[in-house]
């Protein structure tokens, strides 16, 4: 195994002052993978169990709703919320399932979170379960290392990664093919609501994308919302958003990430956001420390080398920053505010 | 000096004593400053804390209303749940929720009609999420606990002894103060934050110039609106604070409404969908883009945020104003002088005179953290040349008389000692007139009719004092009444925008 290294120390010392620049890191590990367990889901597995890829952890019901039921004479006094109501499976007279989670009890009669159509969700990671709190979460910690995002929609889902654009690409709906069905995309600066649809219409488990502008998260989240309360259901589906909404390229560090791991098993999960990496022997590539990038402003997306400090500069607007010197290919350096500017780590 | 959060602070200090020791080597060892020395500088040390989540529950909507009110003035983040909106599933799913820290739960002593037939479904749920969460806090607003399914729910009666569960006055039929009730809940939260410290600052300021302070923070995560009066006989300081997560710069979930209300404060042209995304960066990297058309976005999100602010305060909002108002924040800091004042004009419409001052190095909450309030004092003090960088001054006139041609001439002002004379006052214009930091004026204004500047008069004289920003004369109506139409709206705010940004450089 070898994982990506932190710049050393020595590595910092180099290029003074670079140290006051936001720090960006692209890699985690172990990762802690949140999933959420509404009241009356079911935890499918017990702390301390390993659970592989693929493996159901737990189960929500599709149609949730609340029961009320009386608390049996006796018995109510030793179950307690939280509690499952009755075994997997059970049924009420008139036919209703009877196994969800009590609420709590008033008047008598207990409240049950229960359902119908209950729906495995399976673990997109392998790892060791942490932590199950019953009407709270499960979590999963896995040893692997994960490319972390700002944001991810749906999800979690797995697949193969294919780089499907450039860093500075956007994907449109025409090009998204059926052959990358089962498979997680880079899909480069920007995707449009329609190719978002399309990818998953073709069978796409996952995107991975430097920016979602505000309308195509809403558009996608309420076409998320309209496929799981249909019949069928929606298969799997994650977006990962790595930098923001307005449009840039992926940073050049994550970019040599996500090809160094292309072909590979990766998942995508929805707390924290991140692209977790299956494959442990992977060489993961290391940013030069010097190396900076302007995240926001006129030259967003554009990477240079550290050239110093700057010190206070006036900008448009008459603003006054403190600011950087940041060298652009074989141009003289350009001072740019240290706020524009991020450095990976 | 200042550097995006996470930047590490021995890096900050060396940098800022590296440029002391390079620009003025005496007075780097006046301070004891070396390169050696760095870490041994004394430090005092703030953080505004993201905010966290309050589940509010009530038997009824009404119920709800009440508490949501009260909790809206507090720092907490906001969900709220009622029998009448969610089922006991949903309600429990929020009570469960590993980002809510705490819940609010009311009900009327004797519950109201509406609330009756809930309350006791009510108790069980929330005794319920006491049994299942340990750590959750809880705040009792009225008889709740003492309804039977308390005891069901949470597998033991109410007797006080649970720290975590606290007690607090019922809900009122009517609207009345709401300080107790703010207390408690701000009593959960941790007294280290800035915008807490900053208005035990505020007072120490307040005792030692002797004068009324407001101070206005908005930050990304809350603002703060503070109103501080000098200590009177053997009384020392006073103050009333509101501090509100919903005055953040930009909300941490961004709907329709707040992206209407920054739209409505900006003359580009941008669409709701593009102003969503510049929403979205800007709550994601504060510290981006903040020069240019990012510096003017950042004032029209912070403009939305002040009147937030300002609505949630109306009880600071409706006092006399302050001889000094301060703002703070990151919102504040990067903007030129002028654009900052017209902000606050535009939003905090309280006729008046005021000088506009800003925590430029953003002190106030460190010197807070300093528990002795003499040794408070002392610093403030001692700091007070350097603490404030002065804006300048700050005259709202109300009931202007509004001539029948627009631009009519309704009265002038002559500042004493003024070579340029007086100056035309034009109803509904805002006008800047160069006042130099340091420089102390007799300003006299006089109206063709009686006019509003903190009382009614037609010839008005006061102190200003100068800043970088100079005098500003603010005209405009009381409130400030926008065109409805947006490209006469987008021409007025223009047109102010032009005295307060130098240069066309969009």
């Amino acid at each position: 195994m070898a994982g990506a290294s932190a710049p050393t120390r020595a590595a910092v010392d180099e290029a003074p002052g670079i140290e006051l620049v936001a720090r960006r890191r692209l890699l985690i590990s172990p990762v802690d993978a949140f999933f959420r367990l509404q009241p009356g889901d079911h935890a499918l597995v017990k702390e301390g169990e390993a659970v592989g890829r693929g493996q159901p952890i737990l189960e929500h019901f599709r149609e949730p709703r609340t029961l009320v039921v009386p608390g049996a004479s006796g018995e109510g006094d030793q179950l307690i919320p939280g509690d499952r109501a009755a075994p997997l499976g059970s049924r009420g007279r008139e036919g209703q399932h009877l196994d969800g989670e009590l609420l709590f009890r008033s008047g008598g009669r207990w409240r049950i979170a229960g359902g119908e159509r209950p729906e495995p969700l399976e673990s997109p990671v392998a790892g060791v379960v942490h932590e199950v709190r019953a009407g709270t979460g499960v979590t999963i910690r896995s040893t692997a290392n994960a490319i972390l995002g700002q944001t991810a929609l749906a999800g979690p889902s797995w697949g193969k990664l294919q780089v499907a654009t450039g860093p500075d690409g956007e994907l449109r709906a025409q090009h998204v093919d059926v052959g990358m069905a089962g498979s997680i995309i880079v899909a480069g600066a920007r995707m449009d609501a329609e190719a978002l649809t399309r990818a998953r219409a073709v069978g796409i488990r996952g995107v991975v994308v430097a920016a979602l502008g505000i309308k195509e998260q809403r558009d996608f989240l309420a076409s998320e919302r309209r496929g799981r309360a249909a019949v069928h259901g929606l298969p799997p589906f994650g977006i990962l958003v790595l930098d923001g909404a307005s449009r840039r390229p992926i940073a050049s560090p994550l970019m040599a990430l996500l090809e160094a791991i292309e072909g590979g098993m990766v998942a995508i999960l929805g707390d924290p956001p991140a692209l977790v990496i299956d494959d442990p022997s992977i060489l993961l590539p290391s940013p030069p420390p010097d190396l900076v990038r302007v995240r926001s402003g006129p030259l967003a997306g554009a990477e240079g080398t550290w050239a110093g400090l700057a010190g206070p500069r006036r900008f448009p607007a008459g603003v006054t920053l403190e600011a950087a010197f940041v060298r652009f290919g074989g141009r003289p350096p350009v001072a740019i505010p240290f706020g524009d500017l991020e450095r990976f780590a | 000096m200042a550097a995006p959060a996470g930047a590490p602070i021995g890096a900050l200090a060396s940098t800022l004593a590296a440029r002391l020791i390079s620009t003025d080597p005496r007075m780097a060892v006046e301070l004891s400053v070396s390169a050696e020395s760095i870490g041994d500088l004394p430090r005092l040390e703030a953080v505004s804390s993201p905010p966290q989540t309050l589940a509010v529950l009530g038997a009824s909507r009404r119920a709800v209303g009440l508490l949501e009110g009260v909790a809206a003035r507090t720092p907490w983040r906001i969900r709220t749940a009622s029998p009448e909106t969610h089922d006991p599933r949903e309600m429990t799913e929020l009570a469960l929720r590993p980002e809510v820290a705490a819940i609010l739960v009311g009900a009327g002593d004797p519950p109201g009609p509406d609330e009756r037939g809930w309350l006791d479904d009510l108790a069980g749920l929330v005794g319920a999420a006491t049994r299942r969460r340990p750590e959750l806090r809880v705040v009792l607003a009225g008889p709740v606990a003492a309804r039977p399914a308390w005891a069901e729910g949470a597998g033991r009666p109410f007797d006080g002894s649970q720290e975590r569960i606290v007690e607090g006055p019922p809900l009122g039929m009517r609207s009345g103060p709401d300080e107790p009730l703010r207390e408690i809940l701000e009593g959960l939260l941790t007294s280290r934050d800035s915008r807490h410290t900053a208005v035990r600052a505020l007072l120490s300021l307040a005792d030692t110039i002797d004068r009324t302070v407001e101070l206005i923070d908005v930050g990304l995560d809350g603002g703060l609106r503070a109103m501080a009066s000098p200590g009177i006989a053997d009384q020392g300081p006073a103050a009333v604070a509101v501090r509100t997560a919903q005055a953040a710069l930009v909300p941490r979930d961004i709907d329709e409404d707040d992206v209407e209300a920054v739209l409505a404060w900006t003359t580009g042209s941008l669409d709701r969908h593009r102003m969503g995304d510049r929403l979205m960066d800007l709550r994601a990297a504060p510290w981006a883009d903040v020069s240019g058309e990012g510096a003017r976005l950042r004032l029209a999100a912070t403009r939305a945020a002040l009147a937030r602010l300002d609505a949630l305060s109306p009880d600071i909002a409706g006092m006399p104003s302050p001889d000094v108002t301060i703002v703070s924040g990151g919102a504040f800091m990067i903007a030129p002088a002028r654009a900052t004042a017209l902000a606050v004009a535009d939003t905090i419409r309280r006729p008046g005179t005021t000088q506009l001052a800003a925590d430029h190095a953003r002190l106030l909450g460190p010197i807070g953290t300093i528990d002795d309030p003499d040794e408070r004092r002392d610093l403030v003090a001692d700091l007070a040349d350097d603490l404030l960088a002065p804006i300048g001054s700050l005259v709202i006139v109300a009931n202007v008389p509004t001539g029948r041609r627009q631009a009519a001439r309704v009265g002038q002002i002559s500042l004493d000692g003024d070579v340029q004379g007086r100056h035309d006052l034009v109803s509904g214009e805002v006008a800047f007139i160069d006042l130099a930091p340091g420089d102390q004026a007799l300003a006299t204004f006089e109206f063709r009719d009686a006019v509003r500047v903190g009382h009614r008069a037609r010839r008005v004289a006061m102190p200003v004092s100068g800043g970088v920003a100079g005098l500003a004369i603010d005209l405009r109506d009381v409130p400030l009444r926008l065109p409805e139409r947006r490209d006469r709206r987008r021409a007025a705010l223009a047109a102010w925008g032009e005295l307060a940004w130098p240069g066309d450089e969009r």
